[in-house]
């Protein structure tokens, strides 16, 4: 699903995010990225969504080799990767239900589709009783179960998610997270990065250690450290 | 589709309902800077019908009787072929003259109604040798004393200064409009650029969740190109009051009898508020599509 070949990729003044990285991760994973702050975790996951080009080495995404592909074809790269955040990036002014239908809207999906898929998918994170509500009226669990939903609404093959849990306490993180394990178990392949320690070790999925932007470690069914 | 094409519709009017201010004083200078086009296109357009007849150096023209005899035609023609006085002509039969006439009254059917191509004059526009005014008025005054020349009229200097008046009024005003042309493709994109910035995030989550360049960049396209429309649109009223009050002042002006032609008929009028509505949404397109490229990256 995923497979990088000695990839590198060097920021302004010398600073090197990701050096000589190689790995290849199959479909229906479930891939931990640790390692300090720094280490290149976010430009891995920003690669693959052709965030960031890699100045050398080669990635494929889905089959498609993501350096050489043309910008226009990035958007449907992207339908196919669904992106959550520290921060959630919803919209402020649109409702738990409009966040949602705003990711599938404007990719053009038709009406009849969002009416559908929307209700399901609030269902699936647990807000369907929340859908009319403003993303400040929500606690912050229940704001990155909306951000969870509007990245897998379009059921992508890829869930690409930077350190979900950065702003949630203990107990949401594991709801949180018992959510991304779901969503994985239907067959989606995810990627996260983080630095939470016992999530890690609780999971015991497969863990891929980088160090100022080195491939460390990849062990299946690891622990953080 | 459709609902693609409401989710375009929806943003643009939300966006522009945001705006509100700014959206107001882009529109208001697209109508401003497009009345005065529109205007100085009228002018010259009212100041060329009413001296058509005397352009291209053509100072008298030499009416005949629409009964003129052949043998009276052909002594006039032959003065006009050998004097040397005479640099070129052309002949304007009853038909070209009836034509003509059509084409100057066209906003007057009864008028045009009234008479036929057979009651014409047919005549000569005359480009003489000299055209200095004394020695034209020597020559015309000849060819009014020939047996079948119904009347000579001369390019007075009234003609000349009112067409120069015309002439210098529709520059100043196309000078003026082009340069407000350019402040309105200025506000436009500052207008769409602030509509953009009010939609960063929006716009960032759009290309993350796989929204095509293009499908981001319509909305504020639309918006821009909306601007141009409607200050267009506005500017069409203007150029009906200019058509109404403004020609007309020298319509009915007894100076000059010969303006009664500053007459610009309605069609050109409705031609010209295609054109303004054209020139509004292009002006429109390029402001927005500017900010679209040059702020979005996208």
């Amino acid at each position: 699903m995923i497979r990088l070949e000695s990839v590198s990729k060097v920021y302004k003044g010398d600073v090197v995010a990701l050096k000589n990285a190689s790995a290849e991760i199959q479909r229906g994973e479930f891939v931990f990225l640790v390692g300090p702050s720094g280490s290149g975790k976010s430009t891995f996951i920003r690669l693959l969504n052709r965030e960031e080009v890699a100045d050398e080495g080669r990635l494929t995404v889905a089959g498609k080799d993501v350096g050489e592909m043309s910008s226009w074809r990035v958007p449907y790269l992207r339908r196919q990767i669904g992106y959550i955040f520290q921060d959630y990036k919803l919209l402020p002014k649109k409702t738990v239900y409009e966040n949602v239908a705003f990711g599938l809207e404007v990719i053009g999906r038709p009406r009849q589709v969002i009416r559908t898929q929307v209700p399901a998918i609030l269902e699936l994170v647990g807000l369907s009783r929340k859908a009319d509500r403003l993303p400040d009226e929500l606690s912050g669990g229940e704001q990155q179960r909306v951000s969870i939903a509007r990245a897998f609404v379009n059921r992508p093959l890829i869930l690409l998610a930077d350190e979900p849990t950065g702003n949630l306490d203990p107990a949401t993180s594991v709801g949180i997270m018992r959510l991304l394990d779901r969503i994985n178990r239907s067959g989606t392949t995810v990627v996260m990065a983080t630095h939470d320690r016992s999530i890690v070790d609780t999971m015991r999925r497969r863990v891929i250690e980088l160090d100022r932007g080195v491939i460390r470690r990849d062990e299946s069914q690891g622990v953080y450290e | 589709m459709l609902s693609r094409l409401w989710y375009y519709v929806r943003e643009t009017f939300v966006s522009l309902w945001r705006n509100l201010s700014l959206t107001v004083a882009a529109i208001l200078t697209v109508a401003i800077s497009l009345s005065l086009v529109g205007a100085s296109l009228l002018i010259r357009e009212g100041a060329d019908r009413a001296t058509a007849q005397f352009q291209e150096g053509v100072e008298f023209i030499v009416f005949m009787r629409a009964d003129a005899s052949a043998d009276q035609d052909g002594a006039i023609r032959d003065v006009l072929d050998n004097s040397p006085a005479i640099l070129g002509y052309t002949y304007v039969d009853k038909a070209a003259a009836y034509t003509e006439f059509q084409e100057l009254f066209s906003d007057k059917p009864e008028l045009v109604e009234s008479v036929t191509a057979e009651v014409m004059p047919p005549s000569y526009r005359i480009v003489p040798a000299n055209p200095d005014s004394g020695n034209v008025a020597e020559i015309a005054r000849q060819f009014g004393e020939q047996p079948g020349v119904k009347e000579v009229a001369t390019a007075t200097d009234a003609i000349r200064q009112i067409e120069d008046f015309s002439n210098r009024v529709s520059q100043a005003l196309l000078v003026a409009a082009v340069v407000l042309v350019g402040v309105s493709a200025l506000l436009i994109l500052n207008t769409v650029f602030t509509a953009i910035g009010a939609r960063r995030q929006e716009i960032e989550v759009m290309k993350l969740v796989g929204a095509t360049n293009w499908f981001i960049r319509i909305p504020f396209m639309l918006e821009g190109t909306i601007h141009g429309l409607i200050g267009a649109a506005l500017a069409v009223p203007a150029l009906f009051v200019v058509d109404d009050q403004v020609l007309a002042y020298f319509q009915e002006s007894d100076a000059v009898p010969l303006f009664r032609g500053f007459a610009v008929p309605e069609g050109f009028v409705w031609d010209t508020s295609i054109w303004l509505l054209a020139i509004g949404g292009v002006v429109g397109m390029i402001g927005s599509a500017v900010a679209v490229t040059r702020y979005m990256d996208v």
